[in-house]
């Protein structure tokens, strides 16, 4: 679970996120949605401990991420807009690499790259180097590498920009799967038909602040294509 | 003609607006950036003022043998400059995603190089010039030489010689990648790297310092005028030696006789400028496409092959700090411009401890004593600060854009700081004991001084490898992806700086007590070393201090917004 109190993150005079309240129940495909410059990677950053909040909180499973940001970074995987590797590392090394990070032992950490290499079709490449990789492969590696510790929250932002449609396709499947076993995703995507196909619940921030929130279940899909016209309404 | 001035207004324009921006951290910045640079200035003109004046008119060298010092220190300035316009312009003009996109734009090769060449020039040397203008104004001063002087010195002679070597480096770099397609990368790099030095090696024969002074101080007072045969042929085509002779004889009123070294100095630049562009043109667009395809076209990893260092094999370490360390050290052998320049800077090493061992000074005054022994020891500092600027310096920057997958992860900021000191203490200050206990030795035969020497430069390695550390986390560059860039940046050259003026305190710390062991031995034949427990103490306590301040650095910058 997830949970910002009055979130704020300041650069000088310039306010990227303005008090931010939200609080994401265990099990949600959540969506976070806003126009270019509306704070949706600055909000993340801050979530993940890239960045400090110049006020408030977020806590994750628990855990404030700025108080205790050992045992909150424990509890959640992320990935990141641009999936950056080791250029000279290969996918399989960046994944022994982030397992060792999460202090995982290198058995299981062997044995969960051989799950992953068949839920993301990895196998073709995960020996060669980062520097080889194409924009899709980076990020199914990173998205790999974000699953190896099995956490209960995934912090996911552009999940499928670079992707080819199969590999979409499996992104996608896997992380509603995911969410069905009750892991929590918050995913910031620019991509609506995804939002509308995934999501629980979403989120539209505009200059730092959310300015609209919608929630559908399973059974009653309600954005019925109609989002893409909400959205450009509301960020007009 | 327009697209350059573009370029180059858009290239003033970003560096200007990066360097004067008016926030309490930027201002803090440049100040101590003027502090550092202007007093390492200074420093440098009074050691060029202090050494003109000693060897011309206390050691009575004569005028000749003056200049061939200068021309043999000029000709390791002029390496020097090639050198690092060779290493910085294969990411400048080869690697940078800068020239990707002008190679889209419609703008001829040649100009793309032009302006590439003047960025790389202007980034590589802009410290080494500031050396070389204010060895000029130590230099002339000594001679009383006017204002015209040092401008037409600095403008119409350092920096066409800087310019040579700077050109000379980047078409030996084009030649280079024209020949690695035929024959592969690794063999021409060796072979480049043994013909680098046998030229060093070869000049340093021929020239034969020892020999010289030997041979001119035969003649002695009667030197000036009387020596030019002692030159052998080939140095008179070198610029090294133009320069000195335009000195020499501007400096003895004879411009007739110094402005034909002006003419053919500047007429070399001018033919190779020439040469470049039509090289550039024919060359630069071909090579370039070579170095992409050979970083596209790499074949399986044949790097070498260690089964204790591989991922994924048990560890009696913590899992977190063992994947850091293989991370680390497979990153530092599979990228050559890392180990190549290790390995460069262990063979210097080696020839430093070697020339150490042949040195058979036979002082008999104790000032001279404790002067041998401060140069031999604030040698072993400035090589630890080298291999600490070039290998510790970039360090967190070299984290990089993947710094989002430890940022991400469960693993303390902290420990990853202190890990990366441990990592890079335990290898230098072992290799700082090792060459400081054996060229003291070797010079001295004295293991009360060898004890000395030991505990000095762990004090200084530590210090230094923190001041590396701290301000290379305060200056990191998470963007550059060439660790010789991020240690030749702005914040690297005023971190050498910072070290120099270190060194040059433990320097006057310990001379004065060093005098006094040495007449101790010399003259009342009993070594009293309680005289150098204080400076020692005194030394560790202020590394003490350093290394605090450096590190509280440090930790605060890496945990800053990534």
């Amino acid at each position: 679970m997830i949970e910002l109190t009055s979130f704020v993150k300041k650069f000088g005079s310039f306010t990227a996120v303005n008090g931010l309240d939200l609080k994401i129940p265990e099990g949600q495909f959540f969506g976070f949605l806003g126009p270019n410059g509306a704070g949706k990677t600055t909000t993340i950053k801050m979530m993940t401990g890239l960045y400090a909040p110049t006020s408030g909180s977020c806590s994750i499973n628990g855990f404030d991420v700025h108080k205790e940001p050992v045992r909150a970074k424990r509890s959640f995987g992320y990935v990141p807009d641009q999936p950056y590797l080791y250029e000279k590392l290969t996918g399989r090394e960046f994944m022994h690499f982030v397992g060792g990070l999460f202090n995982l032992s290198p058995a299981m950490v062997r044995a969960r790259i051989e799950e992953l290499v068949d839920v993301f079709e990895i196998g073709h490449f995960i020996d060669k180097r980062g520097e080889e990789y194409s924009q899709g492969m980076r990020q199914r590696i990173v998205l790999s590498s974000a699953l190896l510790h099995e956490p209960r929250v995934l912090i996911i932002d552009e999940p499928i920009v670079g992707l080819d449609p199969r590999s979409a396709r499996l992104v996608k499947d896997t992380l509603k799967q995911k969410t069905r076993e009750g892991m929590t995703v918050f995913m910031s995507t620019h991509l609506l038909e995804i939002v509308e196909e995934l999501c629980d619940r979403i989120v539209i921030i505009k200059d730092g602040r959310i300015i609209h929130e919608e929630v559908q279940s399973e059974t009653t899909r309600r954005f019925n294509g109609e989002l893409e016209a909400m959205f450009l309404e509301l960020t007009r | 003609m327009r697209e350059l001035l573009l370029m180059f207004n858009v290239k003033a324009l970003s560096f200007l607006k990066g360097t004067l921006r008016w926030n309490g951290q930027a201002v803090l910045k440049n100040l101590s950036s003027i502090v550092i640079f202007g007093g390492f200035s200074v420093g440098v003109f009074f050691v060029s003022r202090f050494a003109t004046e000693y060897l011309l008119y206390q050691a009575h060298i004569g005028q000749f043998l003056f200049h061939r010092f200068l021309s043999m220190i000029l000709y390791v300035f002029f390496i020097t400059v090639n050198l690092g316009n060779m290493v910085v312009s294969y990411s400048t003009l080869y690697k940078s995603q800068e020239v990707s996109f002008l190679m889209s734009l419609p703008i001829s090769h040649a100009k793309i190089f032009l302006i590439k060449f003047v960025d790389n020039f202007f980034y590589s040397s802009i410290t080494l010039s500031l050396v070389g203008f204010s060895v000029l104004l130590g230099y002339g001063s000594i001679f009383d030489q006017p204002w015209y002087f040092y401008f037409f010195s600095a403008f119409f002679i350092m920096l066409p010689f800087m310019l040579i070597a700077g050109i000379v480096a980047v078409l030996v770099l084009m030649s280079l990648i024209k020949i690695a397609t035929k024959v592969g990368v690794r063999w021409l790099i060796v072979t480049m790297v043994c013909l680098y030095l046998g030229a060093i090696y070869v000049y340093f024969r021929i020239t034969n310092p020892v020999a010289m002074v030997q041979e001119v101080m035969k003649h002695y007072p009667n030197v000036n005028e009387y020596f030019g045969y002692l030159d052998p042929p080939f140095i008179q085509y070198l610029p090294n030696h133009w320069v000195t002779e335009f000195m020499y004889w501007t400096i003895n009123g004879d411009p007739a006789r110094a402005i034909p070294y002006f003419a053919i100095l500047f007429l070399t630049m001018l033919g190779l400028v020439a040469f470049a562009s039509l090289m550039a043109r024919k060359f630069y667009y071909k090579t370039w496409v070579a170095a992409s395809d050979a970083e596209l076209m790499r074949g399986p990893a044949t790097s070498l092959s260690l089964k204790w260092m591989e991922f994924g094999r048990n560890s009696f370490l913590r899992p977190s700090t063992d994947v850091l360390i293989k991370r680390d050290f497979w990153m530092f052998f599979r990228e050559p411009s890392q180990w190549l320049h290790l390995m460069l800077m262990m063979i210097l090493l080696l020839i430093f401890v070697v020339s150490v061992g042949s040195l058979d000074l036979k002082l008999a005054q104790p000032f001279l004593q404790a002067v041998s022994f401060l140069v031999v020891f604030m040698f072993n500092g400035f090589l630890v600060a080298s291999i600490a600027l070039r290998f510790v310096f970039p360090l967190l920057s070299l984290e990089g854009d993947t710094f989002w997958a430890v940022r991400a992860s469960p693993l303390s900021l902290s420990r990853l700081y202190w890990y990366k000191f441990i990592a890079a203490f335990s290898f230098i200050v072992v290799l700082a004991e090792i060459l400081v206990g054996v060229s003291v030795y070797l010079l001295h035969r004295d293991v009360m001084l060898v004890g000395v020497a030991c505990t000095g430069i762990f004090f200084v390695a530590t210090s230094v490898i923190s001041m590396n550390l701290g301000a290379g986390g305060y200056f990191a560059m998470f963007k550059e992806k060439n660790p010789i860039r991020v240690s030749s940046s702005q914040g690297a050259s005023l971190t050498f700086l910072s070290v120099m003026v270190y060194l040059t305190l433990v320097a006057t710390v310990l001379l004065i007590p060093l005098h006094e062991y040495f007449e101790g031995i010399i003259i009342r034949n009993t070594a009293v070393v309680q005289w150098l427990y204080g400076p020692l103490l005194i030394v560790g306590v202020t590394s003490i201090v350093v290394s605090g301040i450096m590190h509280g650095v440090g930790l605060r910058a890496v945990k800053r917004d990534y």
